[in-house]
């Protein structure tokens, strides 16, 4: 019956329960599941009272806003403050001495805190990179391959999901021990990459399910590899669940402290939220909370320009996870 | 999990295709299959089973001996989880992870859900407030707590600053030496942190439900507030669940703000679970002991989410 209907000239799922057409996978944010409503007619449906009170909403939305990135901001000024301003009491003297000496001595001192930036950036795009990658072979795997074992497999990949990496870390850090993979850079990466995995699987997965089922059978005719078929025909399709799937990996990664702190011991390979540890502690002399500010306002910059310059793909994950978790 | 639910006849249909082809020529093709599809998910499967699930199962094991970190070990049985029920810094760890988690849940989803309805319209600025109020989220807040530590500092901190100027604090109140301020510094910064993420789920999910049923509600002359909660909450239910699940399993597994603000203390009174298997593992050394902890930590995680799941799904799905 499913053949007729492929003869019939009505390959893209028609019929089927699935959440989207071909059409719809290709129309960007939003996409990743509003079968149910169509598209527009969900976003339509809070705004009544349209243009009336805009003024209001928006004057209302930079008060909320504000409450969450003036603090932010406040930081990212604090750090620009001469040391002695910052941890002294609030005077309005020095209150406008701004300086670059924070992050010269934090750079350039005895903390080198660029080695440990640059341990994180490596980190950090080894895990994206991984997690798009294994992610991406998987996903293709799952959603466009039926072999036995297939449903077993992709409930093994969901069930590190249901394990928190917190939880494991004694046992970890024993068989990472075995492996050579303490004190590596490559294996907090693997580390990183396996607790990303769910998610990139996951993603990955209903990028391939979308990709219009002609397209699939095309491909098939022509006998080209599994491989080629991936990079020359879906590559362009899929590129925003991998954007999506590398993008998490890369914030996860960015941020991580409880694996880093563990598994790694020697400082020179520290990451940047670890190392900055050192700093509040005072391990290179006394406690300098200019120093301090500044590690962690360059901790944070990363995160705010890749999530600004691609939050679309974050968003779309955590949709496409929201609606059918 | 329904992640876990995939539409199994969906991956099926690229060798439909064959069925109408003659027998032989589709057993191939399915050996193929079989042989790419197992080759593509090996990775992913490997790299879960080494760094997941085996650690998972290692785990168990070594909690049944006195595995010290270096040297010899010996099978024990059961005497580490005996020792767990008197061990009153694990005890007590429990206790206050526990009221962490009941004092920060509800003002998370209170916020969130707040937040939610404000930003879910498509109107003007709406995308831009979105961006702005996750944004501590993205941030992390490993250095979020960093900036806290700097700020909650008596007499110089922006905090006592602000605070004292209102009339609400003194200007040497020493936020991180005492318990409960501790706590409650620590809980504001997790509130302000966590409830953009809240916002999003709860967003995605109204703007998941079908706009003609607002518009029945709306003809029949339904106020705001019982739109709100006899249409919207009970079709949010899984929404909830998940946001729900999230916010009160990352409060359950909470460590880097409590590591880096209060490292404990004072004395061991600001102990999380995760910090005193970390402590037990890495300081005292005691791994068997330590994977014990991880253990109930697995067991109990595992029932909040089955139990949250269960509780909210409803329905039966």
């Amino acid at each position: 019956m499913a053949a007729v209907r492929n003869r019939q000239g009505q390959p893209s799922g028609a019929g089927q329960p699935g959440p989207l057409t071909g059409r719809g996978a290709r129309t960007g944010l939003g996409a990743a599941g509003r079968g149910r409503s169509g598209q527009g007619a969900a976003a339509r449906g809070y705004s009544g009272r349209k243009e009336t009170g805009f003024f209001w909403y928006f004057l209302g939305g930079l008060a909320i806003s504000a409450v969450f990135v003036l603090p932010l901001l406040w930081e990212v000024f604090r750090s620009f403050q001469p040391e002695s301003a910052i941890s002294a009491a609030p005077s309005g003297r020095t209150f406008g001495h701004l300086t670059t000496a924070n992050y010269k001595t934090l750079l350039t001192g005895q903390a080198d805190i660029i080695r440990n930036v640059t341990n994180s950036l490596i980190i950090a795009v080894i895990t994206a990179a991984l997690t798009a990658l294994v992610a991406t072979l998987a996903g293709y795997g799952f959603a466009l391959f039926k072999f036995r074992g297939s449903a077993i497999a992709f409930g093994l990949v969901l069930l590190a999901f249901m394990i928190p990496f917190q939880a494991v870390l004694t046992p970890l850090f024993l068989e990472m021990h075995f492996l050579h993979l303490l004190n590596s850079l490559i294996g907090l990466a693997l580390f990183y990459t396996t607790f990303n995995l769910p998610v990139g699987v996951y993603v990955m997965r209903n990028s391939f399910l979308q990709v219009p089922r002609e397209l699939v059978d095309a491909a098939r005719v022509d006998g080209a590899s599994v491989i080629t078929t991936l990079v020359s025909v879906f590559r362009p399709l899929i590129m925003p669940g991998i954007a999506t799937a590398a993008l998490y990996a890369f914030l996860f990664s960015w941020t991580e402290f409880l694996g880093a702190l563990s598994f790694l011991t020697n400082d020179s390979l520290f990451t940047l939220p670890v190392a900055l540890s050192n700093v509040e502690t005072g391990t290179y002399g006394a406690v300098n909370f200019g120093l301090l500010l500044a590690g962690a306002v360059i901790a944070m910059v990363p995160c705010v320009i890749v999530y600004v310059a691609l939050q679309r793909y974050y968003v779309r994950g955590l949709i496409s996870g929201a609606l059918k978790g | 999990m329904t992640l876990a639910k995939a539409p199994a006849s969906r991956m099926s249909a690229l060798t439909r295709r064959g069925t109408w082809r003659q027998g032989r020529r589709r057993s191939a093709q399915e050996r193929r299959d079989t042989r790419t599809g197992l080759a593509l998910v090996t990775p992913a499967v490997l790299f879960v089973s080494v760094f997941a699930l085996f650690p998972l199962g290692f785990g168990v094991y070594i909690s049944l001996t006195d595995w010290p970190l270096i040297g010899p070990y010996h099978f024990i049985g059961l005497a580490n989880y005996e020792n767990l029920v008197h061990n009153s810094v694990f005890l007590q760890s429990i206790v206050f992870t526990l009221k962490y988690t009941a004092i920060v849940t509800v003002p998370i989803f209170v916020v969130g859900y707040a937040l939610a309805v404000f930003v879910r319209s498509n109107r003007r600025g709406s995308t831009l407030f979105r961006t702005m109020i996750f944004l501590p989220y993205i941030v992390g807040l490993v250095a979020e707590s960093y900036m806290a530590v700097v700020e909650l500092q008596p007499s110089s901190g922006t905090a006592n600053f602000a605070l004292s100027k209102l009339g609400l604090v003194s200007d040497t109140t020493a936020w991180l030496v005492h318990t409960g301020l501790a706590l409650t510094a620590i809980s504001v910064l997790v509130v302000w942190f966590a409830s953009g993420l809240t916002m999003m789920l709860l967003m995605a999910g109204m703007q998941g439900i079908p706009h003609e049923i607002y518009e029945s509600a709306r003809v029949d002359g339904a106020s705001w507030w019982s739109v709100e909660r006899r249409l919207t909450l009970p079709l949010l239910r899984r929404s909830i669940a998940l946001s729900l699940i999230i916010s009160v399993v990352g409060s359950f597994l909470a460590f880097n703000q409590f590591f880096i603000m209060t490292d404990g203390g004072p004395g061991t009174s600001t102990v999380p679970v995760v910090m005193s298997i970390f402590d037990t593992a890495f300081a005292q050394m005691d791994v068997g002991l330590a994977s014990a902890m991880s253990v109930v930590l697995v067991i109990v995680v595992g029932l909040i989410t089955f139990v949250q799941f269960h509780y909210l799904q409803g329905d039966g799905d």
